[in-house]
């Protein structure tokens, strides 16, 4: 097989999801779901446990490079064509996975229980309330109530700590068998140069282990030197009551929220993200026999995805107090 | 053909057992759905909701023609209009939920979220938001203002009706 730059994001994905699976275990050692407490459990993770910060930090980092690390691999999965038969059905489990993913940070979003996690979380499921029909019901759904509070923190913690790993590990074996299944981690080349290909090859034991092995190491090495050096941020406690200047929704679902400022919210919060979702789910389906994607349906991914990055980098870096533009220098 | 005939009465008889099998599991399946789905509809339901659930506000006098009063307990604001009027105006941002702070200088409500306006009575001046603030049922006993804060009432925008008086003779 062929060794690119792009290689070994999948790998990394899953080493991100193991390492949060350890660091997850021991917060939730000390933690306490329930408001107030759930706030003086992080402070006290933070200040008295030995190595607590550090374990936080890491735990708060990895899970944001994750969905970064997320998205990269479903772009480069779509770039190399991965997604046509036989691995059509893999494609819609990896995007099971990746909506996973995005639940995990969501719902640990709110478990430090300050400033930014409550109103981060208000804003975030009160863009549901926009869907047509279900959209009241849903919110309440998701909040337990009708206010964010002590249901839906106890809701948040159970679903981050339960159901979504269960979840994600069953999704993620069958994420790896598939990969065997469908003839390893090679793309399907074209008929003409396959003889060319057969020469730069080699075969992924050991290579391609020892490779991920050292990528895994450095990867945590990384994270490891980014997360002695910055804390992962505490604010003030949660207080329905005050929402603080320049709050904003978790960055993922900036691009909605940026977006809701200029068209009507059914587009934003509703079509968008529905057509987003089918557009990815039917992709594998009307591919061509070449396994080439097609022009017109490559530009429109490329398109949207810089569409939505810009939306999103607008969200976290040009939007301050009020929504008001700002430089960010 | 004996043999053959067996043979088909026995496959027959086997996919027969096998379909009643793939029905009872398929029960079974609903059994656990809807078993669930009623553990956590029944699990979400609050213990009694209240018709109506008032609170005291404290006394007409206290509050003056013109203002606007945060009432803390109730998440909501008390404001009296210049008429005298009264409504109980909600402090949830009706855009994405955010807590509005009444801003005293120039009177009017100013979201810190994605900077919605709203004037006295709630009525939006300036978007995103996408309607008025929302309202609660007042009501006076004798000179003692009552707020119903169960059921907060949409509105889309403000109309002079909304405004609740109180009796005179009080």
């Amino acid at each position: 097989m062929r060794f690119t730059l792009t290689w070994g994001l999948g790998g990394m994905a899953a080493l991100l999801i193991m390492q949060q699976l350890l660091t997850g275990i021991l917060l939730g050692f000390f933690y306490k779901p329930l408001p107030v407490q759930a706030y003086e459990s992080v402070q006290h993770i933070q200040s008295t446990i030995f190595l607590g910060q550090l374990i936080r930090n890491l735990h708060h980092w990895s899970g944001h490079v994750l969905v970064v690390v997320v998205f990269l691999h479903l772009l480069r999965v779509f770039l190399s064509g991965a997604f046509y038969a036989p691995r059509r059905a893999n494609w819609l489990v990896g995007l099971g996975l990746a909506v996973l993913v995005l639940m995990a940070n969501f719902s640990g979003y709110l478990l430090p229980w300050d400033q930014l996690s409550y109103w981060a979380i208000t804003i975030a499921t009160a863009m549901l309330s926009y869907i047509p029909f279900i959209g009241i019901s849903l919110q309440e759904l998701v909040r337990g109530g009708e206010e964010v509070g002590a249901s839906t923190l106890q809701l948040f913690y159970s679903i981050h700590t339960t159901l979504i790993p269960l979840l994600l590990f069953v999704l993620m074996g069958y994420h790896f068998w598939f990969v065997r299944k469908a003839g390893g981690v090679l793309v399907p080349a074209n008929n003409e140069n396959a003889e060319m290909k057969k020469q730069e090859t080699v075969s992924v034991m050991p290579e391609l282990l020892v490779r991920e092995v050292s990528f895994a190491a450095v990867i945590t090495c990384a994270l490891l030197l980014f997360s002695m050096a910055v804390d992962a941020p505490l604010g003030d406690m949660a207080n329905p009551g005050f929402t603080p200047p320049n709050v904003k929704a978790p960055w993922y679902f900036l691009g909605a929220q940026e977006l809701l400022l200029h068209v009507i919210p059914l587009i934003a919060v509703f079509f968008l993200p529905l057509s987003i979702g089918l557009f990815l789910i039917c992709l594998p389906l009307v591919g061509n026999k070449t396994g080439k994607t097609h022009t017109l349906i490559k530009s429109l991914f490329i398109g949207g995805a810089i569409f939505m990055l810009a939306l999103t980098i607008i969200g976290i870096w040009f939007r301050g107090a009020g929504m008001e533009w700002v430089w960010p220098w | 053909m004996g043999v053959a005939m067996v043979t088909k009465k026995s496959s027959s008889r086997r996919s027969f057992l096998s379909k009643i099998w793939i029905t009872l599991g398929l029960a079974a399946l609903l059994q656990v759905l809807a078993g669930t789905v009623f553990f956590l509809v029944t699990g979400r339901k609050r213990q009694d909701r209240p018709t109506a659930q008032l609170i005291q506000i404290g006394v007409i006098a206290d509050f003056p023609s013109g203002s606007v009063t945060l009432i803390a307990k109730g998440h909501f604001y008390l404001a009296r209009l210049d008429d005298g009027g009264f409504l109980a105006i909600s402090r949830k941002c009706t855009h994405l939920g955010c807590a509005v702070p009444w801003v005293a200088e120039r009177k009017q409500f100013e979201c810190p979220c994605h900077a919605s306006l709203f004037d006295m009575t709630g009525n939006v001046i300036q978007a995103p938001a996408p309607r008025a603030l929302d309202l609660y049922p007042v009501s006076f006993e004798r000179d003692t203002i009552l707020v119903d804060i169960s059921n907060p009432i949409k509105r889309s925008v403000f109309s002079v009706e909304q405004v609740v008086f109180a009796r005179e003779a009080a």
